[in-house]
């Protein structure tokens, strides 16, 4: 809410400065986001009087005028082509050398063969009112001479109202606040009327079909007026505000709403079918053109204000085109309504209609308001059309509610806020914000949270407890929690002490991010950059994985800020090689990242997330340099990381196996399924690694050739984390090495032949290590030799050459008889 | 041959030997000397071999005479050997040396995600204090984001979060991590002191300070006994972990549906230590959280007595600390992955 200090001094004294009050609200609760100097941008622009206003004899559309801008000052000779001025009017002048907001620059020129010394401004080259096409015509009490900003300037507060406080969205609310910072009393404006004329009543009925809806509304007629601009300041004000200025009528309404807080409406009378007023809900079919000039499908749901024609307009959100007041209209029905807060926020979100109005409406208005407001609005618009009051109000629901008691006990207030605040001290303070309080009485229910009962007070407990009475624009103080946060807040937030716990400490519960930080340190550690990307990726992302944009499984967001970022991502892949593709553009092409994020899915109706970690290799991964050269990353990168990765975490990599189906984004010749020894012995799925298919780097944009993907399940991962970590003892004995060269065909896998040897040599074997790789001749075609290391030991004695002989001959027997395999010698 | 001559020929013997050790100029040369003087058809021998042409009470005498020599020769063989293996090893170290100014071979850095590790550096600070860590869901109910929260759909307190949702009926991308107070209050008993970081998304158009997604770490702390105070204390202690001790803080009033009092609590500003500049608006201070006491309802729907048990709640934005605590100008950095950004990390 922009609140302009000139106006809210109509309110409440303030003797602060404006920074010093900014700062006051703040901590009360009021933040003030931003001070505005309206003014401090009008340099050299004076009052100024006509005195004399003629045609320029060689334009048609040009005015000469004779400008005296002060009793000492050389008169000044400025053109204008304007044509709303006149001699002895009083003008806003910048004079040469003047700098108008937006810093340009007044001087001296010539126009058609004359000289201008200085400019005629309207309202809007000044900000000061919105109208563009005239010069501002300033009152005839304006000082000549005097700098505009010294008259016409101002400071505009920018205060963030919380939804909870509608109360305060109006300068007489935060009037309410000022004063409760400063002590100063509040002063309501004077609303007198002079009523004439025929009743209100006579020419004007209003029927509420349901009260729940409307529980309220007072309507008043004018007559008799005539549309014109609002006085100067009226004007000033409302565009300082941020509202712009219309009408008389208009800005009538506008005013008070921000005055008061309270969304008033005006129709022209003459709309109005038999002046009788129908606060109804929408039939179907029923269509209506809003003050927007939208013709607009109403549905049902739609709370309206009608004639016995049909709707007049959106209530609480938008009037109607129709019965809009126009230059033409010569009376007025005067609507000040209250309305169900969610009929309006409904409504004005269904119709995308958010309005000053509806953002009032839908935080609840204070009852009362809808007669003070259509009073003080008629009163105003008398004032500044010359209307005539009708005599009366149409009111269907006269009767106000009286404050409620909101029975509260200090010694709660005080163990909430850990506070030694004594009971008189916090009268004093609800006094400032206007509440009143009292002694509770034996039966006084102390209100905890809605929805629940409350604590029943009973003897005793009544003594020590008070009742604060809450006037009724305090719609947001229901519980007992209510009432400390408002002692709380007038208070000062900053005078509650800090101090550390002194309550027993929670039992100890271990650190779900225990093994993903360790996971994350050694990945760092190997030298990996750790990334962040989004969770949100777009169709064509998951496309490209040969997700269906329409996969069932996939989670999409019904409002996405662009389709981009509309589904929730299956894999870290996309992410990943869009970091890469980026960082290419950089020229930087050697990478080695990995994300930790969720994947997520729908199954069964239920969404599903899974922690995963992603990691990507490309290019360069020896860091290639002067003695060393490049290594193109490939899958024994990825594979000898991941192994590295469980070593560290104490997880074996069980098994290797080439994946049974391929993913259209994976290399079909090198893609591995990962496997670990799970509970009870089971091998787990701990994830893939794999070379990216060229076709996927290529659909991605990406330049790089060699990449190397794993991604992986970190709910494996740390389900396969060992529980407890207990050392083995290693044997004190000699170990011994044999190598044997084994060959296989074109059908078996290393993985086999590491799985037979690891079987067959168990449980002497302590390292079993593959070091060379051959084929080619002697060997047969698709012949490839196997040259592994392995290391022999027994836990308790130095083997004999005969154990050792028949160890590694088990080793050689059983690769003969379940693969075929031999041995080269 | 007398006893004279022998001692003579022993002496030149001595003398020719010990001159070519001397000359020898490698181990090769060394070992020709070696075995030409002393070796088993050597000199030395061949010419203690004429030992029998002399009298019987010379021979002990020339008997001792070779053994100096012999000795003389084998000790001037060893220091010529140790000599010569000095120098060869010396030329090789001259041959071995490098330009040592040359660079290392490299290894890859590697960095952790400055978002990341701002999390955990917020947990390890509150867990000092004997908060834990627990975990919630980005794919939320609308009924533990919002209505378990105290804010019932139509509430006009649901505009302070642009909500993405979901093809799920009641679900949507959690709006903050405050949800998990929830999930925290139904599975743990008091006395609670947990912590919720997580990812959170809202419907925001990105610039240099908004993004749709982004993360937040929650605290929640509730017991018999736990007020205002303990949050201010604890909130303290935090802001002056992060940004240095002693720098000023402030409390104040805030708005959140779920906490009662709310609370928005300031740090003096990071950039120009409370001056005022464009980055803390000319007030001098910085919003880092919210905060607040649990709001009764959300304790009752977390199972919680609300006439029993109290406590507070804060969420904070991990972005925002993050930007303060490197100095960092614009949140995209964190989500573009430029390795010239990672790099410094």
């Amino acid at each position: 809410m922009r609140v302009p200090l000139s106006w809210l001094r109509e309110y409440v004294d303030v003797d602060l400065p404006p920074e010093a009050l900014a700062d006051r609200l703040t901590l009360l609760g009021m933040e003030v986001q931003g001070i505005e100097r309206r003014g401090a941008d009008w340099q050299r622009i004076v009052v100024g009087e006509l005195l004399s206003v003629e045609p320029h004899p060689g334009s048609d559309h040009l005015l000469v005028t004779t400008v005296r801008t002060g009793p000492s000052e050389p008169l000044l000779t400025i053109l204008t082509g304007a044509s709303n001025v006149a001699a002895g009017q009083r003008v806003p002048v910048a004079v040469p050398g003047a700098v108008l907001p937006g810093g340009r620059r007044i001087e001296v020129t010539r126009m058609v063969g004359r000289e201008s010394q200085g400019m005629l401004c309207s309202g809007d080259e000044l900000g000061l009112t919105t109208d563009a096409d005239g010069i501002l015509i300033l009152p005839s009490e304006a000082p000549v001479g005097a700098a505009m900003a010294d008259v016409y300037g101002d400071v505009v507060l920018d205060v963030d109202v919380k939804p909870n406080r509608g109360d305060a969205l109006s300068l007489l609310g935060l009037a309410r606040e000022v004063a409760a910072a400063t002590g100063a009393r509040v002063r309501w404006p004077e609303i007198v009327l002079s009523e004439s004329g025929e009743l209100a009543a006579d020419r004007l009925t209003v029927e509420v079909a349901d009260e729940r809806l409307c529980p309220r509304f007072v309507a008043r007629r004018v007559d008799g007026l005539a549309i014109g601009p609002s006085p100067l300041l009226v004007q000033a004000r409302l565009t300082a505000a941020g509202m712009r200025p219309v009408s008389n009528v208009v800005d009538a309404s506008n005013y008070v709403m921000l005055e008061l807080g309270k969304p008033i409406h005006t129709f022209d009378a003459a709309a109005i079918e038999g002046g009788r007023i129908i606060v109804r809900l929408a039939r179907p079919g029923e269509r209506l053109e809003t003050l927007d000039h939208v013709e607009r499908e109403l549905s049902p749901d739609t709370l309206l204000i009608a004639d016995p024609r049909g709707p007049l307009g959106l209530a609480g959100v938008m009037g109607g085109a129709a019965s809009e007041v126009s230059d033409g209209t010569t009376a007025i029905v005067i609507e000040s309504a209250v309305f169900d807060p969610v009929s309006i926020r409904r409504t004005a979100h269904r119709y995308a209609l958010r309005s000053e109005a509806s953002l009032r409406f839908e935080k609840g208005q204070e009852t009362r308001l809808a007669r003070i407001g259509a009073d003080r609005v008629a009163q105003l618009v008398a004032a500044w059309s010359g209307g005539r009051v009708a005599p009366g109000r149409i009111d269907t629901a006269p009767e106000e509610p009286a404050p409620t008691r909101l029975p509260f006990r200090p010694s709660r207030v005080v163990r909430l806020l850990g506070a030694p605040i004594e009971t008189g001290e916090m009268r004093a303070l609800l006094a400032r914000v206007e509440i009143e309080t009292t002694t509770a009485r034996q039966g006084d229910e102390v209100p905890i949270a809605a929805g629940m009962p409350g604590i029943v007070l009973d003897a005793a407990s009544a003594g020590e407890a008070l009742v604060a009475v809450i006037p009724t624009h305090r719609r947001d103080l229901e519980i007992e929690a209510d009432v400390a946060e408002e002692i709380a807040r007038v208070r000062g937030y900053d005078r509650i002490p800090g101090r550390l716990p002194e309550t027993p400490m929670p039992v100890y519960r271990p650190d779900p991010r225990r093994a993903v930080d360790a996971i994350r340190d050694t990945l760092a550690g190997r030298g990996l950059d750790e990334v962040v990307t989004h969770a949100l990726i777009g169709p064509a992302d998951h496309e490209r994985l040969g997700i269906p944009t329409e996969d069932p499984a996939t989670i999409r967001v019904t409002n996405p800020l662009s389709v981009d970022h509309s589904q929730l991502r299956r894999s870290l892949l996309p992410g990943l090689t869009r970091v890469l593709v980026e960082n290419e553009r950089q020229r930087r092409e050697d990478l080695a990242l990995f994300e930790v994020g969720h994947v997520h899915e729908r199954a069964g109706g239920e969404p599903r997330e899974h922690s995963m970690l992603g990691v990507l290799l490309a290019g360069d991964q020896a860091g290639a340099a002067w003695n060393q050269p490049p290594r193109p990353a490939d899958l024994w990168d990825v594979r000898g990381l991941v192994d590295s990765l469980c070593a560290r975490l104490g997880i074996e990599v069980r098994h290797a196996v080439r994946a049974p189906s391929i993913a259209p984004y994976e290399h079909p010749g090198r893609t591995a399924v990962l496997q670990i020894g799970g509970p009870e012995g089971r091998a787990v799925e701990l994830g893939r690694a794999f070379e990216p298919h060229p076709r996927y780097l290529e659909s991605i944009g990406a330049r790089a050739t060699h990449v190397a993907v794993a991604l992986l399940s970190l709910e494996a991962l740390q389900e396969a984390l060992r529980p407890s970590h207990r050392y083995v003892p290693f044997p004190r004995v000699p170990a011994v090495e044999r190598d044997l060269a084994i060959v296989i065909g074109e059908r078996q896998s290393a993985g086999e032949v590491e799985r037979v040897v690891r079987e067959a040599a168990a449980p002497l074997l302590r390292g079993l290590r593959l070091f060379d790789l051959y084929d080619g001749a002697p060997l047969a075609p698709g012949e490839r030799s196997l040259a592994f290391r392995l290391t022999l030991q027994a836990a308790d004695r130095t083997m004999t050459d005969d154990e050792i002989d028949a160890a590694v001959g088990k080793v050689v027997d059983a690769l003969a008889g379940r693969l075929g395999a031999r041995i080269r010698s | 041959m007398d006893l004279e001559t022998i001692s003579a020929r022993l002496s030149a013997l001595q003398e020719a030997g010990l001159a070519a050790i001397a000359g020898a100029t490698d181990p090769e040369g060394l070992e020709t000397v070696q075995v030409a003087y002393l070796g088993r058809k050597g000199e030395l021998k061949t010419l203690l071999g004429g030992i029998g042409a002399l009298p019987a009470e010379d021979r002990p005498h020339v008997g001792a005479i070779g053994n100096r020599v012999r000795e003389a020769l084998e000790a001037a063989l060893d220091a010529r050997r140790l000599e010569l293996d000095a120098a060869a090893l010396d030329a090789r170290l001259a041959r071995e040396a490098v330009d040592v100014t040359l660079p290392g071979r490299p290894f890859r850095r590697g960095s952790l995600h400055p978002l990341i590790e701002t999390n955990r550096e917020i947990a390890r600070v509150f867990g000092q204090f004997g908060f834990v860590v627990y975990e919630g869901p980005e794919v939320e109910t609308d009924v533990r984001n919002f209505q378990a929260l105290n804010i019932p759909p139509d509430h006009p307190a649901r505009d302070l979060w642009d909500t993405l949702y979901t093809d799920m009926p009641g679900y949507l991308l959690r709006t903050h991590t405050s949800p998990g107070q929830i999930h925290v209050m139904q599975q743990a008993a008091p006395p609670i002191r947990a912590l919720l970081p997580g990812r959170c998304f809202r419907y925001e158009a990105v610039d240099a300070s908004h993004g749709f997604e982004f993360f937040q770490v929650e605290g929640l702390m509730v017991d018999e006994g736990t007020t205002m105070a303990d949050l201010r204390g604890l909130l303290d202690a935090f802001a002056h972990a992060m940004f240095g001790g002693g720098r000023p803080t402030r409390f104040r009033p805030g708005y959140y549906p779920f906490t009662e009092p709310s609370v928005a609590f300031d740090v003096q500003c990071v950039i120009c230590d409370g001056a005022g500049c464009p980055s803390c608006k000319r007030t001098g201070w910085m919003t880092i959280l919210g905060a607040g006491m649990v709001h009764p309802v959300v304790l009752r729907n977390g199972g919680l007595d609300p006439e029993r048990y109290q406590g507070f709640a804060f969420g904070m934005g991990t972005d925002r600390i993050a930007i303060l605590r490197y100095g960092i100008d614009d949140i995209r950095m964190f989500i573009e992955n430029d390795l010239r950004f990672l790099e410094q990390f």
